[in-house]
């Protein structure tokens, strides 16, 4: 099951890796919206640099796994390839496997662009242990959104989710203070902020450094327990109406 | 024989409607057998069953065969993927690992293993579609409507190649709307209407059911049945077709009766003639 996993990553890394529309936004989007909104700011405050610089860690994870999973599922499953897919000898753990180590690689690259970015420009620094813990918070977030791509991708047609995922994407960034530090944002996506998936994502980022935020790990985790409902219902509806 | 797919009094519904009602079929090995019927008539509906790509409401399926090659109806490819690229992640999904070059040289492909699935035309997608059911080398095909957008000449090369296949040792069931195709390949013809399958046997034998020849001449048309022969007429730019069950008759009532015909010819029933009868009686 691993090889074939590792068969299904090249290949769909090739298929993206030529997809100029997907790569350009998924990789370059985070450290350029980094460069142009907040590098300046970052460099004249070195303390809070690091958590600039990790909001838009969480905003390169998050736009790799909306992406990747809710408009590549949704924009896949109806072709007859996908159909053709199924009468190989491969189970389907090892295609979704594949699309998680492809993720995990785009989203990999797309936080190392702005790690190093701020270290190199504004000097964000931190030791082992941190970033390990960073690691960390890296991959629970990713999983919640994985998640909420999932259930995107099995819900919405192949029109609506590229759309949807958008709208997502960039207003839950915002209003989750990934671009914009919470205390200054306007009014009402102050008060929205706590009860967005976003914010728990970047409050579980920030609290890295120090520790586990079990504050903002929990209601993440239960962000996380809806989306894989979500998902599991959306698949399941297509699977019925498609191959039952 | 060896049975490689067995299907027992299988049925399925798409909500009210029945797509397959208490189909029975057995593949054996070394058999081309062709599931032939109009539109709706479930042939589709049986080969996804079959593959385990649709669930049946109730019956039995057992596939023995491994590996099992499948073109499907629909020819999709990732567009951005090149044909050598396609073939080798099709190839290695099995053990035996065949070899690109292999799968593609049999179809033509070998001139187009570096362009992308995209800049194949429709007829080369679909000879790519059918190199990858044959790529592993497998026990059974499954084709459905295979030369389906293909010009005659690579009908034919698909025809040659499939042949040979059996005669290697495989087996093959296919679905299509080319009659032709099914008289070049199958040993066994199943006709389906309805959901199920309502004549079984080999393509002469089909042929044989209708009871019935052609007699087409040159001339002006009549009515048979005013000299006692049941039979239907047709007329096509000065050529009249007539089918009847005893030709001999209809000719000498014709020669008797003085009508006037020149370029006289009896044929046999066409396995499409006999498709079309056998269908439209089961309706």
């Amino acid at each position: 099951m691993i090889r074939l996993a590792f068969l299904y990553a090249k290949v769909q890394w090739l298929q993206l890796s030529r997809v100029p529309g997907f790569v350009v936004p998924t990789l370059l989007f985070p450290s350029l919206f980094f460069t142009l909104f907040d590098l300046n700011f970052a460099r004249s405050h070195p303390k809070v640099a690091p958590f600039l610089m990790l909001g838009y860690v969480a905003f390169a994870i998050i736009g790799v796994t909306l992406f990747q999973f809710g408009v590549g599922i949704a924009t896949e499953r109806s072709t007859p390839w996908e159909r053709y897919l199924r009468t190989l000898p491969a189970p389907v753990a090892s295609r979704f496997l594949g699309r998680v180590i492809v993720a995990a690689a785009f989203g990999t690259i797309a936080a190392s662009m702005v790690i190093v970015l701020a270290s190199i420009t504004a000097g964000v620094h931190f030791d082992a242990a941190q970033w390990l813990r960073i690691a960390g918070a890296m991959v629970a977030g990713g999983v919640v959104f994985t998640l909420f791509g999932l259930a995107i991708g099995y819900w919405l047609s192949e029109k609506a989710a590229l759309p949807v995922a958008n709208l997502f994407y960039l207003l839950l960034s915002f209003a989750g203070g990934l671009w914009i530090p919470p205390d200054q944002m306007p009014p009402f996506a102050r008060a929205v902020s706590p009860f967005l998936p976003t914010r728990q994502f970047a409050d579980l980022l920030w609290n890295a450094p120090f520790g586990i935020s079990w504050s903002a790990l929990l209601p993440l985790g239960c962000f996380g327990c809806a989306f894989l409902i979500a998902a599991a219902i959306g698949y399941r509806r297509d699977q019925k109406a498609r191959y039952a | 024989m060896t049975a490689l797919l067995e299907l027992h009094d299988v049925r399925k519904s798409y909500g009210t409607r029945r797509a397959v009602d208490g189909l029975s079929l057995t593949v054996n090995r070394g058999e081309v057998v062709a599931l032939l019927g109009a539109n709706g008539a479930g042939k589709t509906t049986t080969l996804e069953i079959a593959l385990g790509l649709r669930k049946a409401d109730s019956g039995e399926v057992r596939l023995h065969a491994r590996p099992v090659g499948v073109t499907p109806q629909e020819t999709g490819m990732p567009n951005n993927l090149r044909v050598r690229e396609i073939a080798g992640f099709v190839a290695k999904h099995y053990d035996t690992r065949p070899d690109v070059d292999a799968i593609l040289a049999p179809f033509g492909l070998e001139a187009f293993a570096n362009r992308q699935a995209g800049g194949l035309s429709g007829g080369e997608l679909r000879k790519l579609a059918l190199a990858l059911a044959f790529a592993p080398k497998p026990e059974l095909v499954i084709l459905d409507e295979p030369t389906t957008g293909l010009d005659i000449e690579s009908r034919r090369n698909v025809w040659s190649y499939v042949r040979a296949y059996v005669s290697g040792g495989g087996t093959v069931l296919l679905t299509t709307h080319h009659m032709e195709e099914a008289e070049a390949l199958a040993s066994r013809v199943c006709v389906m209407g309805a959901g199920r399958i309502v004549h079984d046997a080999p393509p002469s034998g089909i042929r044989r059911m209708v009871g019935t020849r052609r007699l087409t001449y040159a001339g002006e048309p009549f009515d048979p049945s005013t000299f006692g022969i049941d039979a239907t007429v047709v007329c096509d730019e000065g050529r009249v077709t007539i089918a009847a069950r005893d030709t001999d008759a209809l000719v000498r009532a014709m020669v008797t009766n003085g009508i006037v015909f020149a370029d006289l010819c009896v044929l046999d029933a066409t396995l499409e003639d006999a498709v079309v009868t056998l269908t439209e009686v089961r309706r």
